[in-house]
């Protein structure tokens, strides 16, 4: 079967080429091919169906070297998780490069023993919507990869002995987390911000859940999140549409679609009514702050505000938050944004206390500048900067098809992949009253929670 | 399901074919500029250019009495200029969406820029002048010494950090450009550091001598060759980088724990000075044997002391500053304190069992392939292929090196790796750290 798709595909490949190569880089290549069904093309990304089990497959060429990027987004993060099996999203994650059916260490054919042999870029990550699997690698690699993923989809093995060995290794990465004490910070104020919605516990787990989590409810997960209808593969690279497709279909297309629908979260968070503050007491050398207010889901048409606003607030020397905490030995660091999420998430401001500083001062002074922007608004020249900035920064990113999946990735995550090409002209179109209206909607204080670090000389036993 | 037990073997000849093929040196052009060696390369066509440069002018030029001349003096270049202000050279630059920065390292001073085409002839002038004219003015020098404690300080809380610089001020000597400072000293030098120290560092130090530019991206060469003979014409002066160095004996093998107060994982780091430098004729064989040890997850440390043992999430082994002088070699892992024996029992008996058994055939074939699979993935883009060319440069290759390294990686032989591991390498020499909160015993 292999020998047979090899020499069918450099068919294909070779009467496609002259067309694709001569494509402007945001045409669409969008090809016809049996199983599939063309959904859309969006600024050069064409998005395809796989007929026979609802599997999404996002396809975007590009020549520039001979590479490509596949990955496997799949639609579970730790917000599909609940008391007992938080964490277990990641550990998944982490057992799934234990062996599968017909890929593993044991036959010499695992999933690292061939990335590492191809001498891949690859990795696995998990989030609070979504986890994702990929590889950049030479485009000759792409099909032996392509029939690891679809192998791990549906026939993971799923040893309680591997279980064992992965959580002492899943707990160290937690123990690393710890260690961070800016980290852990920000896992208290989402703990603390979110009460009922699973935004509230970190990806990592509660440490207890990562050592006891039974391999059954490992298990559970997986039947239930991974199927081809709650994943979208994206191919990016040197490869021809036609032939990325059929390699798709050849390796996804028995595997059926989910026995059940895909359970879809309902718990929303009730409305905060007053503001929340913690502290985190840890031995240390200088103290930390974060204030974090209630935002919109990374759809909502707020987000592009809001994302100009921690522009203005944080990037760059001539920012606000700049001038008024770093450039007043006030801070060493200081940073706001809202990441798009797939439900309503948080507009954070952090800030790193330089020698000397107040944990008050900072908090004041973050205030005071929050509170500029909700009364007198900001200036256009700040908004025509920051719409620069973030021009130029989705350039940066898309540097790579490796780049270019990863920030697709995190769009998908949040219901619409689509933004990863239209958000950048929803940013464009944001006015001074804009940012005003949404910084005086979402940065209230009933809908604030502030977290300080306080280091102490006591050492932890 | 579809079975497929043979694509490896068939894909793998088929991806070294494919990269061996292309030539990176016959499309760079390389000028003087101003007395700046100025390389160019296109690539892509997304309307990026990327610039990786270098100049010698880090720590390790700094004086003993002052060692923090060099940081500090980096750290203000970006703090305004003799002609104006850092809010107004920070507003050109964020009108445009540009980014630059500068970065101190032991031996070079690095400058990192990423900017849209259209902003070349912005980003060189502004580059030029923050690098010629800095303006050390004594309320920035005040705020520069502030940030600097707070890093170190911060510094100070990372087990990774702490124990990186207590093997290095285990393993080199003093004044070893290798050899880390420690906190103390850092804090005592910035103290007694004055605007007038830092004149006269860059007044000494800086100058397009030893000055390399790498752009990367949707280029025109002539038009950057013009706009840094531009930006950097009239200007004189720079050092050599330091390439020899005094060694002592190698200290005896021992270990020393430095405790971190609420931590956690514990960061540990075991090894020793290699005298070796990237340029020396065992140093790629001594790489690629340390690849087959502690790299990716197919590599014995992974595979064994992550994999099967879990006892870690992560641990590696890698030869570190042998760009100029002498480097190093080490093993760095992280474990919880209740798994931290085991660890480093686990570690020692992989080490061990590489270095008196060395590595086999089959290993040296699947590493060559990774490696050069993994050198063709990190050329794809613009940032990947101006750090490979900058690092050629700064080795002390030749730019034709950048094709040559793939034929020169096939080479290899197991009689080659194994000799270079067992001549440069000595697990009895090897000199443990444990940074972390650590139990007295």
């Amino acid at each position: 079967m292999l020998k047979t798709s090899l020499v069918f595909n450099a068919v294909v490949a070779l009467a496609l080429m002259a067309s694709v190569a001569q494509a402007a880089p945001d045409a669409s290549t969008s090809v016809t091919v049996a199983g599939f069904s063309h959904i859309k093309s969006v600024g050069g990304i064409d998005e395809y169906r796989l007929d026979a089990n609802g599997l999404t497959v996002l396809l975007k060429p590009d020549h520039s070297a001979p590479v490509v990027t596949f990955q496997v987004t799949y639609r579970v993060g730790s917000r599909n998780e609940v008391t007992g099996t938080t964490g277990a999203t990641h550990i998944l994650e982490h057992l799934m490069f234990k062996g599968s059916e017909h890929y593993s260490q044991a036959a010499g054919n695992g999933v690292d023993q061939y990335l590492g042999k191809m001498g891949a870029h690859f990795n696995a990550t998990t989030w609070l919507d979504r986890t994702n699997y990929y590889a950049t690698l030479g485009r000759d690699g792409l099909e032996g990869y392509i029939a690891i993923e679809a192998d791990r989809m549906r026939n993971l093995w799923l040893h309680e002995a591997d279980r064992q060995a992965e959580m002492t290794v899943v707990r160290n990465e937690y123990e690393r987390f710890e260690n961070d004490p800016g980290a852990a910070l920000q896992a208290e104020v989402w703990a603390t911000a979110f009460q009922a919605q699973p935004y509230h516990h970190n990806t990592l787990g509660w440490k207890s859940d990562i050592e006891r989590v039974p391999i059954e409810k490992l298990r559970q997960f997986y039947d239930t999140f991974y199927w081809p209808d709650n994943a979208i593969v994206s191919l990016i690279g040197d490869v021809d549409p036609a032939k990325g497709l059929a390699l798709v279909k050849h390796y996804y297309g028995a595997i059926p679609h989910s026995p059940r629908p895909i359970p879809e979260i309902y718990t929303e968070e009730p409305l905060q009514s007053g503001a929340r503050r913690l502290t985190l007491k840890r031995a240390g050398e200088l103290g930390a702050i974060e204030i974090a207010w209630k935002g919109p889901s990374g759809r909502d048409a707020d987000l592009p505000a809001l994302t100009v606003l921690g522009s203005i607030l944080s990037v760059g020397d001539n920012s606000r938050l700049y001038r008024a905490l770093v450039d007043k030995s006030l801070a060493t660091s200081a940073n706001a944004n809202i990441e798009p999420d797939h439900d309503p998430g948080l507009f954070e401001a952090t800030a790193g206390l330089a020698p000397g500083a107040t944990h008050e001062q900072v908090e004041k002074a973050i205030l005071a500048e929050i509170g500029k922007v909700q009364r007198d608004g900001v200036t256009g020249e700040e908004v025509k900067r920051a719409i620069s900035q973030y021009r130029a920064q989705r350039a940066y990113g898309r540097d790579g098809t490796a780049g270019i999946a990863g920030e697709l990735n995190e769009w998908i995550a949040t219901g619409d992949w689509t933004l990863f090409v239209t958000q950048i002209d929803k940013i464009a179109h944001v006015t001074p009253a804009d940012v005003q209206r949404v910084a005086q909607k979402y940065l209230n204080e009933d809908q604030s929670t502030t977290g300080w670090f306080v280091p102490t000389v006591e050492k932890r036993t | 399901m579809i079975k497929l037990n043979c694509w490896a073997a068939l894909l793998g000849g088929a991806a070294l074919a494919n990269v061996a093929s292309a030539s990176i040196v016959e499309h760079i052009v390389r000028t003087q500029d101003a007395g700046v060696d100025v390389i160019a390369y296109p690539m892509g066509a997304n309307d990026v250019i990327t610039v990786r440069g270098s100049l010698p002018a880090g720590d390790s030029y700094a004086a003993a009495a002052n060692i923090a001349a060099a940081s500090i003096t980096g750290f203000m270049l970006d703090k305004g200029t003799t002609r104006q202000n850092k809010f107004a050279i920070a507003k050109q630059l964020d009108d445009a969406g540009a980014q630059m920065a500068f970065n101190v390292g032991a031996q070079m001073v690095s400058v990192q820029a990423r900017f849209l085409k259209k902003d070349l002839p912005l980003v060189v002038r502004l580059m030029a002048e923050e690098l010629r004219t800095p303006a050390f003015s004594a309320e920035e020098f005040a705020k520069a010494k502030t940030q600097f404690e707070a890093s170190v300080r911060e510094n100070q809380q990372s087990t990774d950090q702490r124990a990186d610089e207590a093997l290095s001020r285990a393993i080199f000597p003093v004044g070893h450009p290798n050899r880390k400072h420690s906190a103390k000293e850092w804090l005592e030098a910035a103290d007694k550091l004055t605007v007038e120290d830092l004149k006269a560092f860059h007044q000494k130090y800086y100058g397009p001598a030893y000055f390399t530019l790498v752009f990367v991206g949707d280029i025109n060469a002539s038009q950057i060759q013009q706009e840094v003979g531009k930006a950097f014409a009239g200007w004189a002066g720079g050092v050599g980088v330091v390439r020899t160095v005094s060694r002592d004996a190698v200290p005896a093998a021992h270990e020393e724990v430095v405790q971190v107060a609420g931590k956690e994982s514990v960061s540990v780091s075991l090894g020793q000075s290699i005298g070796l430098r990237y340029q020396d004729p065992d140093t790629l064989a001594l790489s690629v044997g340390t690849l087959i040890l502690g790299s990716d997850f197919t590599s014995r440390l992974m595979s064994t002391v992550r994999n099967q043992e879990g006892l870690t999430y992560g641990i590696g082994a890698q030869i570190l500053g042998d760009t100029f002088v002498d480097g190093s070699w080490a093993i760095e892992a992280t474990f919880a304190p209740q798994l931290l024996d085991r660890g480093i029992t686990s570690t020692q008996r992989e080490l061990l069992k590489w270095w008196q058994g060395g590595v086999s055939a089959a290993e040296l074939e699947a590493r060559k392939t990774n490696v050069i699979g993994s050198y063709q993935v990190s050329l794809a883009t613009t940032g990947g292929m101006a750090s490979a060319i900058l690092r050629t440069v700064n080795n002390g290759k030749p730019l034709t090196w950048l094709d040559e390294y793939r034929t020169a990686i096939q080479a290899l032989t197991v009689d080659q790796v194994n000799t270079a591991i067992k001549k440069y390498l000595n697990p009895d020499h090897m000199v443990l750290i444990k940074a972390g909160s650590l139990a007295s015993k």
